[in-house]
């Protein structure tokens, strides 16, 4: 596992080199205005997506986006890589594999995640109406024995969302402010890493997931997110997850983000909570 | 505990937001029109704009046939009826000024950064820019209607 983060981590740094050279290319959409990747590959914020597409390219360009990202908390650390494909700010595709290290139990859990989001109309800073996109996240555990030995049903599922953007200019104390709501099909047991649906509750539920954030500077961007989550196992109780961020765009090849998670009781063990730092490059 | 924690997030993040009105609150804003510096500073946004315009390719063609100096005063009078200055913008209309020029995005964006690059070379503060931004961003759908 060792190595595989190495080889990670030094495909990155080859990919951070390769981009710089790259300044030019990205797209010409305002920068920060594709945010940053979110847990499961999607543009978004950290825990939920937003209804923009990742990176900055326009009606006729195509955006690459590629993201680390690790949260520490009290007794998991969760490690994501993903990237994302922008075409011509209408449709993105991504892909994002989560690791859950379970520090305190022993074991991980590991998880795939494709996803889909369709632009259906607007825009974030122009549209009265901002940004609307249609989502879909389908996702499948490595080793569905501990979802299954836990009450989950199944071992992979897909997430429908329907997510609106909008930024406000000088809303407050003259700066812009960024407003999201996403409302989530979902039977995912945290996020998927403990399977879909249970024996609680076998059903999918509507979720709702609201994002603030407050450009301090055009390149400096803080908030706090919400996500609302079901509660599908009897053996556990899942919480809502809450966070705080900042997220600062060098330009718009490279962003990092720095955010402080209360995810609530995970697994049976209470109070997980911790930083998150994600670093995205575009291209 | 985890609902605890939960309300002194929610707490820290609206007394932020509070403290951030309460500093617009403290100092009425003056009209944008003064905050933009008048017609003087109007005029050198202006211009400022335009050398930055010349220097692109990807947008300095849409000029190509453009009568500059009518241009800019055309732009500085828009400017100043849309800062709520003394002026009343007698050009046509935003969509008629655009209509069948190929305009896309890529341009719409690239003058908005050529003109945020403008006001800052000009000390025009980040508040005042982003009032001038939530008084022209509509006029993109009007701009865009006739492509």
């Amino acid at each position: 596992m060792r190595v595989t983060q190495r080889a990670a981590c030094q495909l990155l740094c080859c990919l951070l080199l390769a981009a710089l050279p790259l300044a030019a290319s990205a797209g010409s959409r305002l920068l920060a205005t594709g945010g940053v990747t979110q847990i499961e590959g999607a543009a978004g914020g950290g825990l939920s997506p937003w209804a923009v597409l990742a990176g900055t390219p326009s009606s006729d360009e195509v955006g690459l986006t590629a993201a680390a990202t690790r949260a520490w908390l009290n007794d998991y650390r969760l490690s994501v890589g993903g990237v994302g494909v922008n075409v011509h700010d209408r449709l993105e595709l991504s892909l994002a594999r989560q690791r859950l290290e379970l520090t305190t139990l022993g074991g991980e859990l590991e998880q795939t995640i494709a996803g889909g989001k369709l632009r259906l109309f607007g825009d974030l800073l122009y549209h009265p109406w901002g940004i609307w996109s249609l989502g879909v996240q389908h996702k499948w555990l490595e080793d569905g024995d501990l979802a299954r030995a836990v009450g989950a049903t199944d071992t992979r599922g897909t997430d429908l969302y329907l997510s609106g953007s909008k930024l406000w200019f000088a809303a407050v104390a003259g700066r812009n402010l960024v407003t999201n709501l996403t409302l989530r099909h979902s039977a995912a047991n945290q996020g998927g890493l403990l399977g879909y649906g249970g024996d609680h509750n076998d059903a999918a539920s509507l979720l709702v997931e609201g994002s603030l954030g407050l450009f301090i500077t055009p390149r400096w961007i803080v908030g706090t997110e919400y996500r609302q989550k079901p509660d599908n196992l009897s053996f556990a109780q899942e919480d809502d997850w809450q966070s705080l961020y900042s997220a600062y765009f060098f330009s718009k090849q490279v962003s990092l983000t720095a955010a402080w998670l209360e995810l609530g009781s995970i697994a049976g063990l209470d109070d997980q909570r911790g930083g998150y730092l994600s670093l995205q490059l575009a291209f | 505990m985890f609902e605890r924690s939960r309300i002194v997030l929610l707490a820290a993040v609206s007394s932020a937001l509070l403290m951030a009105a309460g500093c617009t609150m403290r100092q009425p804003s003056q009209p944008l029109y003064a905050d933009l510096g008048g017609q003087p500073g109007i005029a050198a946004v202006v211009e400022n704009l335009m050398y930055r315009i010349a220097d692109d390719a990807h947008i300095v063609g849409f000029f190509a046939n453009t009568n500059i100096d009518h241009f800019v005063a055309s732009l500085e009078q828009q400017l100043c009826d849309i800062s709520d200055g003394p002026c009343q913008y007698q050009g046509p209309p935003m969509d008629r000024a655009h209509q069948h020029m190929g305009l896309d995005d890529s341009h719409f964006n690239r003058l908005v950064e050529h003109l945020d690059a403008a006001m800052i070379d000009e000390n025009i503060p980040l508040q005042t820019r982003n009032r001038l931004y939530a008084r022209l961003a509509p006029l993109h759908a009007d701009i865009m209607r006739l492509q």
